[in-house]
């Protein structure tokens, strides 16, 4: 018995011909990580290091002195901290109240449309700008705005809508308003298809119940819809929690001039700009490593918030 | 000779009906935006330097005139097809179909909904409308839909620049050559993760969830991309992109709906793990792949940010940068002779560059509103 037991859990231990091809084909995963995720770990030892205008970075992290935590402090008590955390954080937070909300709206709004043909139209109308980059979108609402030949400022101000012609682009008052509205029309369409997906999923059973029970179409969303997505919009709420320092990069940078800098500097765009046209690797790597930490600290808070408020987490 | 039977081809269960209707609206639509078109840029003024072109411009006026003869029968016989289609349709059933009722709901909910796809479809317009105005004129102001004084030489200018077609063909090559490998590469792993007999699963699971949370930030990646080789090299738009977690996760989520006896059966008839990977799950998984391929492409067509770090080169610049900068500055227009600014300026010429930019999208984009929503579905629900 003793002896059949151990042949048992030989043949259990041995691996088959099969066991190493699946073996392999995983750990090309774990190549390919090593090198662009955890090898970047190491890069970070640039953030304890004085490596700021060595031109070469391979050279910079092998032979800059260390200088412990300088960095760090030098972008805390940076002039420009406090506005760059205010502008990171304000244009998140407005993003996580505007831009997270609406595509869910929106999904609820076109599943209430009556016409199935009209609703098919309006989903594959609102994805399209999803398909075009920051660079065109941008440079067209660039050109939009305009200060003597964009629509604001010619037909709106003949229409008597707009009083003076205002130089919406170069106002830094305008910019998180330009960046709301511009990533509201990009992506709602787009961001709205996993609601749409989760809304039609619902079996229709449960509408055609609640309305022998009496209820209206407001009940209706109320009740059924909102609660049947909700697993959804927890997921997608917590990922978007965890990336409340992330400010997408590409889109920010089509806007972003020299007379906007002040509301339009963010932790991103002012990473890029230390770490490459201004050669502080060090410098910029601190500020990086900071991001991430916080990113994940956020995300690990959500994360059990949620699970304790509804139950699920991402993981 | 048969005759033409009216009662069999009105019926509402005719399969061809649909399709030769179909051709014929495409073919009114044709008919009509061309005889619209032709007959606005006709009739506006265009200077000496176009004026070979202002002939040309009147016989094909002449041409859509004629096409759109047809094209006003087709719509007479289609509008009576309908109708008696959808009489022979109803009387099946004795009843009317307007027997929903439309609440003033619906009525505000139609309305926002069609403004905001204007919304979305307005710059394209403003941008087209651009792109065919005089440049010295366009500087004026007040194009919003259709072009003042009509011009093709910012597209002319636009297709003889070399420097554009070249970051076309980067963009187009890293677009396919990115998406293929990158499939190819994440299916394989995501297959191995999706199998139970997995050894070290764990492990594996960790090591590629750990990535997605944490990162080392900007300057490490440049730095790894430095030392690998890779800066200012066509490969930098291809490796780093080759995989993707979030990907992995989603494939995997797909293989994992295919039941496990398809598995057993393939091992029982001597198939190995890569064969039955290869062979019978990749194509039941088609459309969570169709799903991951949208995503890659998009990706890959649409960054410009990459450029901007990791390459240095004027030739391997990517189109949405190149068009970035044509945007931003008037290095299209460097050393242009100052009589064809009369016709041309540096905003119409970037417009020219961007309607030229999205035509693949435009190409492919009923076809990915086709097959993606099925993916969509297991993709993302099930990850």
């Amino acid at each position: 018995m003793q002896q059949a037991i151990q042949a048992e859990k030989k043949k259990f231990r041995r691996w088959t011909s099969n066991d190493w091809v699946l073996f392999g084909m995983a750990f090309l995963s774990v190549i390919f990580l090593a090198v662009f995720s955890y090898a970047t770990l190491y890069g970070l030892v640039l953030a304890f290091k004085g490596g700021d205008g060595y031109l070469d970075i391979m050279r910079a992290i092998n032979e800059a002195p260390w200088v412990g935590l300088d960095n760090f402090k030098a972008f805390v008590t940076d002039p420009d901290f406090k506005e760059i955390m205010f502008n990171t954080l304000g244009l998140n937070v407005l993003q996580l109240l505007i831009n997270f909300p609406c595509p869910i709206i929106f999904a609820v709004l076109t599943a209430e449309l009556l016409s199935n043909r009209f609703k098919k139209t309006v989903q594959t109308v609102t994805f399209f700008p999803h398909f075009i980059s920051w660079a065109v979108f941008g440079g067209i609402f660039i050109s939009l705005l305009d200060f003597d030949t964009g629509i604001f400022n010619t037909l709106f101000y003949k229409m008597g809508l707009v009083r003076e012609k205002v130089d919406i682009l170069g106002d830094p008052q305008y910019f998180w308003g330009i960046i709301i509205i511009t990533s509201l029309i990009k992506g709602m369409g787009w961001g709205s298809i996993i609601y749409v997906a989760a809304i039609a999923a619902i079996p229709q059973e449960l509408y055609e119940a609640a309305k022998i029970d009496g209820a209206n179409r407001w009940h209706k969303i109320r009740y059924i819809t909102v609660p049947s997505i909700a697993p959804t919009i927890t997921l997608f709420f917590i990922l978007s929690i965890s990336g409340i320092l992330n400010n997408g990069i590409e889109h920010l940078w089509v806007f972003q001039n020299t007379n906007n800098l002040e509301r339009s500097e963010v932790l991103d765009t002012y990473i890029y700009k230390y770490g490459f046209p201004h050669w502080r690797y060090s410098y910029a790597t601190a500020i990086g490593l900071m991001k991430s930490v916080v990113s994940l600290i956020l995300l690990l808070i959500g994360n059990t918030t949620c699970k304790k408020v509804s139950g699920k987490g991402i993981y | 000779m048969k005759r033409f039977d009216l009662d069999k081809w009105i019926a509402p269960d005719n399969k061809t009906y649909p399709i030769v209707k179909k051709a014929m609206i495409l073919y009114i639509a044709v008919a009509f935006i061309g005889f619209a078109f032709f007959a606005y840029v006709s009739h506006v003024y265009i200077d000496e330097g176009t004026a070979a072109m202002y002939s040309a411009l009147k016989t094909l006026f002449v041409v859509f005139c004629v096409l759109a003869v047809p094209a006003v029968a087709m719509i007479a016989f289609i509008i009576a097809t309908d109708v008696k289609r959808k009489r022979a349709y109803y009387s099946q059933f004795n009843r009317s179909k307007l027997n929903k009722h439309v609440h003033v709901f619906d009525v505000i909910n139609t309305i926002l909904m069609a403004l905001f796809c204007i919304l979305c479809v307005y710059p394209i317009i403003y941008v087209l409308a651009g792109s065919f105005n005089q440049g010295a004129d366009y500087t004026i102001g007040g194009v919003y839909f259709l072009p003042r004084l009509f011009t093709f030489e910012n597209f002319k200018v636009v297709l003889e620049n070399t420097a554009m077609w070249r970051s076309y063909l980067i963009t187009i090559g890293r677009t396919v050559i990115g998406v293929v490998t990158a499939l190819l590469f994440t299916a394989t792993v995501a297959y191995a993760m999706s199998r139970p007999n997995l050894k070290c699963k764990k492990a594996f699971y960790w090591v590629n969830i750990f990535t997605m949370f944490f990162s080392g930030g900007l300057v490490p990646s440049f730095l790894i991309i430095n030392a690998l080789g890779l800066f200012d090299s066509f490969l930098v738009y291809i490796i780093p992109g080759l995989y993707s977690v979030y990907n992995m996760i989603v494939i995997q989520s797909g293989f994992k709906s295919i039941s496990n006896e398809i598995h057993d059966s393939a091992m029982i008839d001597g198939a190995g793990e890569f064969r039955i990977f290869w062979q019978i799950y990749m194509p039941l998984n088609k459309p969570v792949l169709a799903t991951v391929v949208l995503w890659l492409a998009v990706g890959h067509w649409n960054s410009y940010f990459d450029t901007m770090i990791y390459t240095k080169s004027d030739n391997l610049q990517s189109l949405q940068y190149f068009l970035l900068k044509a945007i931003q500055t008037s290095t299209m227009t460097e050393g242009m002779p100052p009589e064809l600014m009369e016709r041309i300026s540096p905003k119409t010429i970037s417009y020219a560059a961007i309607i030229i930019s999205i035509i693949p999208v435009l190409m492919f984009f009923p076809l990915i509103r086709k097959n993606f929503a099925s993916g969509i579905m297991i993709g993302s629900l099930k990850g």
